[in-house]
């Protein structure tokens, strides 16, 4: 299980999913469709396995942060605009990949002291932040207003089993999902699973609502990544890395998935931690939930951190746990018999 | 030349830690010319050419590159730093960094959910910034990392088009002239240096001007490009593209108008006045050793000059080789 994760999960955070950019739901797709019956409705992956008239369904969002074009000057410089909750006070000299008519390199300028008006930066407002592409009057021959723009970035293995990023949020839930998934192949399962993959988290959990709609699932669990810990992160706001996945536990969630993934991961020996939350979680379960007539979700999340940032840190143990305590939810049957 | 130059940016030379260039450059030149190591780190060399000069000049270029130092490993595993030379503040947050031993980690922070609005607009101090090498304990980390280890942001060379993006392009372009110079330039002798610690005070250029004694230097060097974005021309300083900059005057240097002249006069190569009195270089250091040396530098224009995307062009590089041939011969005519 550590060796396939190991593996896909620097494939998925090297690959891009925003806007019409769909690099990682290609990989998905392929992956998928190995182990369950797949389809894509109205731009969200589903894969089916097991059989019976209740239906668990699980989902990850595919999509990530990133930028959109907004201008493009004469010089080769980018105007952008923010694709979900971007820190700018990191983008000076931040490399990026502009998804162009092909894909070209670009750099976000850091302005030299000389011309700074005052000490330092103000990070207040990305419109002054432009990306260098390098390509000088040529950029428009290749660039387009609309064009979506995402951290260049390659994953690299950090020490004591930790990998480094981006767009670990939420290729970790990606991951444990495909790793699910053919963890349960040939398993004998109580209740059919629908492993969606849902696009536009990052813009207000948009893609879940529609996916949740259409499979009108029994009960629904998100998979997501939540805040790990750091000097200075206040304990409470947090969780340990390698100390388990996190289980979610809110107003908003269904207490008895809460329960049931506390049981299992207790009896099973499966190491994972309370995410306790006292109004919404900022997850695709408050979206799921309020679907229709309204749908009992749960979440389970992995710790990472620097979140939404290309040095994203996750914990590979932290992503096994997630994927036993899943296996071992559906092998007891969710909470049909509860 | 360009081969060199992305070998000479790949590799890792913090101020004060300047071992792995400076053995890459030796074995580059070794075979073209009398060099020896000095008690600073610097490689003093002589160059012979086909004709003995009436003026002794040299060529200096720096191996050092801003980055940062390890200052303390915390019992959860972070590491605290500190940097080293005038590195970007700006481009630390959420970088990564590697160090010479490969070993790879971040500069973590608080995401911008948990984070204030006053907050999400402000950088953090450098001492609340921490490096995070994935270690669950100090324990873990010593076994990789020590107080006083050097790392750099990490930036790899790619090329696009006419221009390079990379990690410490100042100043490896000068290195990477001043070696096929070296290899390839034989009208008149010429000595120089491939001087350490530039970045924290022009320090290894001093002791080396000292040793070679010249009646010339020609420094070879990075400066500030200003040409990006809505800068107005008046605040450019120099121009990526538009040949090498030549400076009057910088923070540490008024250079020597003849030579400046000469250099600027010469039309058979491409190059820009420097428009402005920003930043310093080893010509600090050299121009006050001894009895004096007259001073020029020759600087590659570059954008976002400190960070670890640095920008800068092919062609200004050619002009700045083309134009030190020229003006070392210039100057044995003097």
């Amino acid at each position: 299980m550590i060796d396939y994760l190991n593996n896909i999960l620097p494939e998925l955070s090297n690959t891009c999913s925003i806007g019409d950019v769909k690099e990682t739901d290609k990989k998905v797709l392929a992956e998928l469709s190995k182990y369950a019956d797949t389809k894509v409705i109205n731009g969200g992956i589903v894969g089916t396995v097991g059989e019976g008239d209740y239906t668990l369904m699980l989902a990850a969002h595919i999509d990530e942060v990133g930028f959109v074009v907004t201008d493009i000057d004469t010089r080769g410089f980018l105007t952008v605009q923010k694709v979900g909750g971007i820190d700018l006070r990191h983008l000076p000299s931040r490399r990026v990949v502009i998804h162009g008519k092909e894909d070209v390199f670009g750099v976000f300028c850091s302005i030299p002291p000389h011309i700074k008006s005052g000490d330092e930066t103000k990070f207040d407002d990305i419109e002054s932040l432009k990306i260098d592409t390098l390509l000088g009057k040529r950029a428009k021959e290749v660039i387009s207003v609309g064009d979506f723009v995402t951290y260049k970035e390659t994953a690299a293995p950090l020490t004591d089993g930790r990998i480094t990023g981006k767009a670990l949020d939420n290729r970790v839930g990606v991951s444990v999902l495909l790793c699910l998934v053919r963890e349960l192949k040939e398993k004998e399962l109580p209740i059919k699973v629908a492993f969606t993959f849902t696009g536009e988290e990052e813009l207000g959990c948009r893609g879940a609502g529609i996916s949740a709609f259409s499979i009108k699932p029994d009960e629904a669990i998100a998979i997501d990544v939540t805040f790990g810990d750091g000097p200075d992160v206040n304990a409470k706001d947090c969780g340990k890395l390698c100390g388990g996945a996190m289980i979610g536990a809110a107003p908003v969630l269904c207490r008895e998935i809460t329960d049931k993934l506390t049981a299992v991961a207790k009896d099973k020996d499966i190491p994972y931690t309370l995410e306790i939350m006292s109004e919404r979680t900022g997850t695709d379960a408050d979206k799921i939930s309020l679907t229709a007539s309204g749908i009992k979700t749960g979440l389970l999340s992995v710790p990472i951190r620097n979140m939404h940032t290309p040095v994203e840190v996750v914990d590979i143990n932290d992503i096994v746990s997630a994927v036993k305590i899943l296996k071992e939810y559906i092998l007891s049957g969710g909470i049909k018999n509860v | 030349m360009f081969d060199t130059l992305r070998t000479l940016c790949t590799l890792s030379s913090v101020s004060g830690d300047e071992k792995t260039v400076r053995d890459c450059i030796i074995e580059e030149i070794k075979d073209y010319c009398e060099y020896k190591v000095d008690a600073l780190g610097n490689i003093l060399f002589e160059k012979k050419g086909k004709k003995r000069t009436a003026n002794r000049v040299m060529l200096d270029a720096h191996m050092d590159e801003v980055g940062i130092i390890i200052t303390d490993i915390e019992e959860n595993g972070f590491l605290r730093f500190n940097t080293v030379g005038g590195i970007e503040k700006e481009c630390l947050l959420f970088s990564r960094v590697i160090f010479k031993n490969k070993t790879t980690g971040v500069i973590g922070n608080r995401p911008i959910h948990l984070l204030s609005a006053e907050e999400a607009k402000k950088l953090p101090l450098v001492d609340n910034m921490y490096i995070d090498i994935g270690a669950k304990d100090k324990e873990s980390a010593l076994k990789r990392v020590a107080p006083g280890d050097t790392a750099v942001l990490c930036g790899d060379y790619i090329e696009s088009g006419d221009l390079i993006l990379s990690k410490a392009l100042d100043d490896r372009v000068g290195c990477a002239v001043l070696i096929n110079l070296i290899k390839n330039y034989d009208e008149y002798d010429f000595c120089g240096s491939f001087s350490t610690m530039e970045e924290v005070g022009c320090i290894g250029a001093r002791t080396a001007a000292f040793s070679l004694s010249p009646d010339f230097a020609l420094v070879l060097e990075g400066t500030t490009a200003s040409d990006i974005g809505d800068t107005p021309p008046s605040k450019e300083i120099c121009c990526v593209g538009e040949g090498v900059a030549v400076s009057f005057m910088d923070r540490g240097t008024l250079y020597d108008r003849e030579l400046y002249s000469i250099a600027i006069n010469d039309k058979s190569i491409k190059k820009q006045t420097k428009r402005g009195t920003t930043g310093a270089n080893n010509s600090a250091g050299i121009h006050l050793s001894k009895e004096g040396i007259r001073t020029l530098a020759l600087s590659v224009p570059t954008r976002y000059i400190h960070s670890a995307s640095s920008v800068c062009s092919k062609e200004d590089i050619i002009s700045m080789y083309k134009s030190t041939e020229y003006m070392i011969s210039a100057i044995n005519k003097l």
